[in-house]
């Protein structure tokens, strides 16, 4: 575990000193910035469910943008046939990139609070329970966008079709629920429970469901092992 | 100690090892020489546990590799062919990260900065970025990744590629003073480097080892003839005679030169043929002016054991091949070491 780190600490550092890194944050806080002050005052109530909607589909571009280099960019840098060689497990190795992403992911939730400062400065009658669990939802499934994310990654040594392999997956959970009108009934439920957003409108609510919070966390560990497993499948490694 | 048994990889259908055994000791400065595409590098990643192989065992220390690969890449230090580096990083965090995920513990840490550092001449580029390094910067900071960590095996896939004469100096002398507690393999294509650093060869051509043994035996594995050349003053002599009454001495060359003539003979007993033909020249009264023996170099051998128009059974002593082969021109043992 403390390889897994020591990996999760250098990329954290290493994507905090790159200018890549600061133009995705912003391009995501001034996305989410627009959007919340165009909505905000129509909807008029003290509630923070369109933020987290709109946080929600803006991960559709900025996680696969922070992930797409996680584990291509080690392959087509060579610096993965390092890091195999090194007395840690593949899984470390998955484990690290995805702890720096999730790390990243806080950073720039944490700058949402902005929003929530403004709800809270000005609205009435606010329910703080229902804000905490929506945190927690959106943390989860950036969790699990971060997986596939990293997923994709493992699969190209092209950074660009990896966001784009990390995009197309993620928006089959992020969007399957547009496509649920144009359904018959019985398929309909079957991909409204594969949606993210079904699972989410829980946490917006303030009901913390195992269920909902074990298919997010079942997401990121299938997405995870299949990424170590893809290492592994690779480069023929030797089993460790 | 790596030992290697019976050691095969395939990719598809093409055989990149095939049925490799040797043992390293420690101690020992390997050389693993071999054309590009021999599979040198292959072998080395299957010793690092980067490939598994298609059949074969590769015990390090008495264990097998598969058993326990994570104790295995402890105690090995490997600088690969390519020689990735993160080049966003500055060359001091790189040799930390590594020396962390090395398991080299804190209070170590400095110490074996200290060496390497001053081993691998980093200093002045501790600071820097490595992506701003030159190329020889570059290798040294792999080679330094190499050793942080003090292993007992290290692994080095064509160390000096890209360095200029004096960083291969540095290189090679870095080589041998951790060659004397150490097991050391280097990989290379380079006749020189091989022959300069390493006690011990293995010759790899097309995925077999074709010739394993201390540096020394290497020609003679190959060829127990030598060549002579005798100059004499004048034209040209008879020699019939003397080449019915020694046969041992074969004719190879003859080069008239503006006061004398070159004649070349291969031999296997040098003392005797010499005596003998002084004795013969004497008798036609004809003077030497120049005696001059030449072995097989190391580049010969080389180019023997991995030429495409050989195969195996020509690979033990066999005086016709060598005689008629005009490919590899025999040059003076005296420049051979430079």
């Amino acid at each position: 575990m403390n390889s897994a780190l020591t990996i999760a600490r250098k990329e954290f550092v290493a994507a905090l000193r790159s200018l890549s890194t600061y133009i995705i944050f912003t391009i995501f806080l001034v996305i989410s910035g627009i959007l919340f002050s165009m909505t905000v005052f129509k909807i008029g109530k003290a509630e923070l469910r369109f933020l987290f909607e709109l946080i929600h589909y803006t991960y559709l571009f900025y996680i696969p943008a922070i992930t797409m280099g996680s584990l291509a960019r080690e392959k087509s840098g060579g610096t993965l046939e390092l890091l195999m060689t090194l007395p840690l497990r593949t899984g470390q190795i998955v484990a690290g990139k995805f702890i720096a992403a999730l790390l990243l992911l806080v950073t720039v939730i944490l700058c949402t609070l902005v929003f929530f400062g403004i709800i809270l400065w000005y609205g009435f009658g606010i329910d703080y329970g229902a804000i905490m669990s929506g945190y927690l939802g959106i943390l989860m499934a950036g969790g699990a966008y971060i997986a596939i994310g990293i997923f994709a990654s493992s699969i190209q040594q092209d950074q660009v079709l990896a966001f784009i392999l990390a995009f197309v997956i993620s928006a089959f959970f992020c969007l399957s629920t547009v496509i649920l009108p144009l359904l018959p009934v019985a398929v309909a439920s079957v991909f409204q429970f594969i949606s993210f957003g079904y699972h989410l409108d829980s946490f917006y609510k303030g009901v913390l469901d195992s269920r909902d919070i074990l298919w997010f966390l079942s997401i990121t560990a299938g997405f995870l092992l299949m990424a170590e497993f893809n290492l592994k499948l690779r480069n023929r490694a030797q089993e460790r | 100690m790596i030992s290697i048994e019976n050691l095969s990889k395939t990719f598809g259908d093409i055989r990149a090892v095939d049925n490799a055994s040797f043992t390293i000791r420690r101690g020992e400065i390997v050389g693993f020489l071999g054309p590009n595409g021999a599979g040198k590098t292959t072998t080395l990643r299957m010793v690092t546990g980067l490939l598994q192989p298609t059949a074969g065992n590769i015990l390090i220390n008495d264990i097998p590799l598969q058993d326990d690969p994570l104790a295995a890449a402890r105690i090995i230090g490997y600088l690969p062919e390519q020689n990735p580096l993160y080049n966003d990083m500055l060359v001091y965090d790189y040799l930390k990260y590594v020396a962390t995920l090395r398991e080299v513990r804190k209070g170590d840490f400095i110490n074996r900065l200290d060496f390497v550092v001053q081993k691998c001449g980093l200093f002045e580029v501790l600071a820097q970025p490595i992506g701003t390094l030159s190329k020889g910067y570059r290798q040294r900071t792999g080679l330094a990744q190499a050793i942080i960590h003090d292993p007992e095996v290290l692994l080095l896939d064509e160390p000096t590629s890209g360095l200029d004469p004096n960083q291969i100096i540095d290189v090679r002398q870095l080589i041998r003073e951790m060659g004397n507690a150490k097991t050391v393999v280097l990989s290379s294509h380079i006749l020189q480097e091989v022959q300069a650093l390493c006690d011990r060869i293995i010759i790899i051509n097309r995925g077999k080892i074709i010739a394993d043994a201390i540096k020394d035996d290497l020609p003679a594995l190959l060829e127990s003839r030598m060549r002579v050349t005798i100059e004499i003053e004048g034209g040209e002599m008879e020699l019939e005679p003397f080449l019915i009454d020694y046969p041992d001495a074969v004719l190879a060359e003859i080069e008239p030169q503006d006061q004398s003539v070159l004649y070349t003979f291969t031999i296997t007993e040098e003392a005797e043929f010499k005596r003998r033909f002084a004795q013969y020249a004497m008798q036609k009264q004809r003077l030497i002016v120049g005696m001059k023996t030449h072995s097989l170099s190391l580049e010969d051998v080389f180019h023997r054991l991995t030429s495409p128009i050989l195969d195996e059974d020509n690979l033990m002593p066999d005086s016709n091949v060598v005689q008629h082969s005009d490919a590899a021109e025999p040059q003076d043992k005296e420049t051979r070491d430079e």
